[in-house]
């Protein structure tokens, strides 16, 4: 039999093996630490989404709340 | 360097919005008005709430300003491409509770159905979907779910593993033709029929967009002359 390991490699599969339930808390620890970070709830554009106009999109930063600062950035 | 990293650089993202299917009844309508209103929601594009756009197969997104759900986007319709009408959704619907409240979620065959789409993020996870439902219960697996798995799984290797347990019926053959080639047990050969089915589902989208996505610009339009002095 195909192991899932196989098809997505090792943490995919882990993913994969939770039950549902635990998928939902892993998540959600996902979610605090995503806020923790600064993320904001505001989507990013989707510009292959028929629904995309650019003039709705969000103005603020990827990267979320004011409170998280850019100390040291690449030149790219 | 990891996933935290490409969504700080705006690459990767996971799910913030809501998305809501409903019965545009003028009963519901009322309801979801009104829940939209404690949560400080406003249209942000168009269409206007309006149920007429709403059952042309049109959707309409809002925004929250409550300050406990600031931003989040909140995305209504009722009607999508190739996913059956509403009375179906609810019947095979999937019922959580969470802190005591539930909520119910879209069956996974008509959230399958919902994801055909002609972007590209929708492919891998509809690929996950199946992957992770026929791995969790291929030992002991229903005559539905089988039906399932050969009409929706996009891995070959577990296509040609499903194959090789179970008989593929005339009626799965129309409606697939790509099980066809599984005898030939060619994982290459399979990927390629696979990414053509995708793309003539995401062509199919495009073709079913089109004239709202026309209607859609004609109302943009008149939004942007409206506004101008």
């Amino acid at each position: 039999m195909v192991t899932p390991e196989e098809i997505v490699g090792e943490e995919w599969a882990a993913w994969y093996r939770l039950s549902p339930q635990e998928r939902w808390r892993e998540s959600e620890k996902l979610w605090q630490a995503y806020f923790y970070l600064g993320g904001s709830l505001d989507t990013q554009p989707d510009t292959q989404s028929p629904f995309f106009d650019p003039a709705t999109s969000s103005a603020g930063a990827a990267h979320g709340r004011p409170s998280l600062r850019i100390l040291r950035r690449s030149r790219v | 360097m990891g996933g935290q990293a490409c969504v700080f650089y705006g690459a990767a993202e996971f799910s913030r919005d809501t998305d809501l299917a409903i019965l545009a009844s003028s009963e519901n309508l009322a309801r979801l008005r009104k829940s939209l209103k404690e949560l400080k929601a406003e249209v942000i594009a168009v269409p206007p709430f309006e149920a007429r756009y709403l059952r042309k197969g049109h959707a309409i997104h809002f925004r929250c300003n409550h300050a406990e759900a600031l931003g989040m986007r909140v995305d209504v319709m009722t009607k999508m491409r190739g996913v059956g009408s509403f009375p179906s959704l609810w019947t095979r619907r999937t019922t959580i509770e969470v802190d005591n409240s539930t909520i119910d979620l879209m069956g996974l065959p008509d959230l399958v159905q919902a994801k055909k789409t002609q972007r590209d993020k929708d492919w891998p996870m509809i690929r996950r979907l199946v992957e992770v439902n026929y791995f969790a219960n291929r030992a002991i697996a229903t005559k539905e779910q089988i039906r399932f798995w050969f009409l929706e799984l996009r891995t070959p290797e577990l296509l040609i593993e499903l194959a090789g347990q179970n008989r593929i019926s005339a009626p799965l053959l129309r409606q697939r033709p790509l099980l066809k080639a599984l005898h030939i047990k060619d994982e290459t050969l399979l990927a390629k029929f696979l990414t053509e089915e995708e793309e003539n589902q995401r062509q199919a989208d495009r073709l079913y967009w089109m004239p709202l996505k026309k209607e859609l610009e004609t109302l943009r339009h008149a939004r942007t002359s409206s506004t101008k002095p």
